[in-house]
């Protein structure tokens, strides 16, 4: 066991910044259940729901991303 | 940025790279194929405009068809129909003319075969007075020849002009009178013998056996003016 | 129903691939490669340096980069002989040509739906960043990628592997301990994030053009919002604290944009890298992970194509316009 403190708070850092994603992926799921219930009770919006659940999840998962980016910001030492 | 890999020489190859990918898919995908959809839609456009118009003049053609058609049946039924009724009266124009043609032939027919008959009754006549008088001369004894025989015809019709023989009216009445004659009648006579009695029906029979004169036989009652009468007669007298 | 064809000979080409591999995964264990977020530099040195710009070094994007160019330049040009062919003849396209206007067919309606009459000017964006994200997808699982390059020496307090002599200048990278790490030739350009960047930058300026477009000047006023200001004051302020909002949102934009490929093709190649390394002799296996690359790289290609079409469909339509129209 060698090496100093400061890597491995990066490391506990970078995975600690990760757990944001677990609300991104609740949003995701409400995201696409909500569609394809909707799609369910009335299969002829199809298309509409669909283009408007891929923009959903793509707001969702901006909050994912974002913690991507903290956790590489992180590890790589940018800033 | 260094540790990201974010590298502002590699950041604008990357963008010219994009912008020659944009170009040439715009200008050898995308046009070509929107030019194409287009044109593929207005073809489709045109292609069912036309088929609207044709469908229409189609319909127009069918509505023309039709009504030719009525027109034409309606002229078919009416030629039928006269024709039918032209064929009916010829029909029974020649039923007539075969009709009246059937009746004067079965007339003139008629009329042959009673002159005929007539004839032939006339030949037998001579030929059936000689036997009679024969047979006559035979049970009599005494020769009763054809002069005789009108004597007694014309006798008999003489008397019953002279009231000789009476007729008495109401008894000699009947509808049918049957006048049996040793030899057949003439027409004269036979005239004369209808006038004499009052009868709507009068047939005439030939019987050689009364050997002479007349039998009538009106209704019920016979008039008996016969040659076999008198000999009759004579006989119950003489016994 | 249709008679199902019997291929026996189908599983026994699968079963000996799987044996195959097996045997290959044996002589030639897996090693974990060396995860970097940024490409590697092929050559140390910077091939040349510019005055404003800086250093620019030969990454191993750079390879790929021009294939992938190239490559898309061959499937254009492919398409365009196909659609002018059929042009030419009866409007109904074959082969390639169909298979691109079949795709391209539903994106354009989509975009119809969306853009109304700006289709024409949307389109093109949305169907470029589709199908060269898809292209930069899919190449990055060929065979040959991230495992054949040059070997360098390792930076100090780094880990690095032994290296086997294979034959003559080619070598074999081993799982053991040592003092070299690889530099593969080709890298997909979609786990670099100077493409990524440099599309979503492309991608939100092109939504503002078009939003001036539409709109002319009037577009501005989606972020510098004045327009009640004077009237009713309180309200007035929050809707140009809205609009400067709305500013840090595009840039934003580029921010999710681009992390968003980035971060599900760098989480691609990851794992597979961590699979393969970890089942050693068995890594026949990660196929299974390649097949799950595969759908992943479609569905980013669209969704990236999608979201800058919504976007730009939206920078057509301003929000007080829309409604004085109505």
């Amino acid at each position: 066991m060698e090496g100093n403190i400061l890597d491995a708070m990066r490391y506990v850092g970078a995975g600690l910044a990760m757990i944001g994603a677990a609300g991104a992926g609740v949003g995701i799921g409400l995201s696409v259940q909500g569609a394809l219930t909707g799609m369910a009770r009335n299969p002829d919006t199809y298309g509409n729901l669909l283009t408007n659940m891929i923009l959903g999840i793509a707001f969702s998962e901006a909050i994912a991303i974002y913690c991507l980016v903290i956790a590489f910001l992180m590890l790589f030492q940018v800033v | 940025m260094e540790a990201l890999g974010i590298n502002l020489g590699l950041l604008i190859v990357q963008i010219i790279a994009f912008i020659i990918v944009f170009l040439t898919l715009n200008a050898w995908v995308y046009k070509p194929m929107l030019d194409m959809m287009e044109t593929r839609k207005q073809k489709i456009a045109q292609g069912l405009e036309d088929a609207r118009v044709a469908a229409e003049a189609r319909a127009n053609a069918e509505k023309e068809a039709a009504k030719i058609i009525a027109d034409a049946q309606a002229e078919a039924s009416k030629v039928i129909r006269e024709a039918t009724e032209r064929a009916a009266a010829a029909g029974k124009e020649v039923k007539a003319a075969a009709e009246a043609e059937a009746a004067k032939a079965r007339e003139a027919a008629l009329a042959e075969i009673e002159l005929e008959r007539a004839r032939i009754l006339g030949d037998l006549r001579g030929q059936i007075a000689s036997l009679a008088i024969a047979a006559a001369n035979k049970l009599v004894g005494e020769a009763l020849d054809e002069k005789k025989q009108r004597a007694l015809l014309d006798e008999f019709f003489s008397g019953v002009k002279a009231g000789k023989v009476v007729v008495v009216e109401g008894e000699f009445q009947g509808e049918t009178a049957e006048v049996t004659s040793a030899l057949p009648l003439t027409g004269e006579e036979q005239e004369a013998v209808k006038k004499s009695f009052k009868a709507k029906e009068v047939t005439f029979k030939v019987n050689p056996a009364i050997l002479g004169g007349l039998v009538v036989k009106i209704g019920d009652k016979v008039l008996d003016g016969s040659v076999a009468g008198k000999l009759e007669g004579l006989r119950h007298s003489l016994k | 129903m249709e008679q199902v064809k019997h291929r026996p000979w189908r599983r026994w080409v699968l079963l000996g691939l799987l044996i195959v591999g097996y045997i290959l995964g044996g002589r030639f264990v897996p090693v974990q490669p060396e995860i970097t977020v940024a490409p590697e530099k092929l050559i140390e040195e910077p091939l040349f340096t510019l005055p404003v710009i800086g250093d620019f070094y030969l990454v191993n994007t750079m390879p790929t980069l021009i294939l992938t160019v190239i490559l898309l330049m061959i499937f254009a040009y492919a398409v365009n002989r196909s659609l002018k062919k059929s042009a030419q003849t009866d409007l109904v396209p074959r082969g390639i040509g169909n298979a691109t206007e079949a795709i391209l067919e539903v994106i354009y309606n989509m975009t119809e739906g969306a853009a109304g009459k700006w289709v024409r000017t949307v389109f093109p964006w949305f169907a470029t960043i589709m199908i060269y994200v898809l292209f930069a997808n899919l190449l990055k699982l060929l065979p040959g990628f991230e495992s054949i390059g040059v070997l360098h020496h390792v930076a100090p307090g780094h880990e690095g592997h032994a290296k086997e002599l294979l034959a003559g200048n080619w070598y074999l990278f081993t799982a053991e301990e040592g003092e070299y790490i690889l530099a593969p030739f080709f890298r997909g350009i979609s786990v670099d994030l100077n493409f990524t960047f440099a599309l979503a930058l492309i991608a939100v300026v092109a939504v503002q053009v078009v939003g001036f477009r539409a709109q002319g000047i009037g577009y501005l006023s989606k972020f510098f919002n004045t327009r009640r200001m004077f009237n009713v004051p309180f309200f007035g302020a929050m809707d140009f604290l809205v609009g400067l909002l709305e500013l840090i949102s595009e840039i934003s934009k580029i921010l999710s944009f681009a992390f968003r490929l980035f971060g599900n093709m760098f989480a691609g190649i990851v794992l597979v890298a961590i699979v393969a390394g970890l089942l050693g002799k068995f890594s026949i296996l990660p196929a299974m992970v390649m097949m799950f690359e595969l759908f992943v790289g479609i569905i980013q290609a669209f969704v990236f194509g999608m979201l800058t079409m919504v976007f730009m469909a939206q920078a057509t339509q301003g929000h007080g316009e829309e409604h004085a129209e109505h």
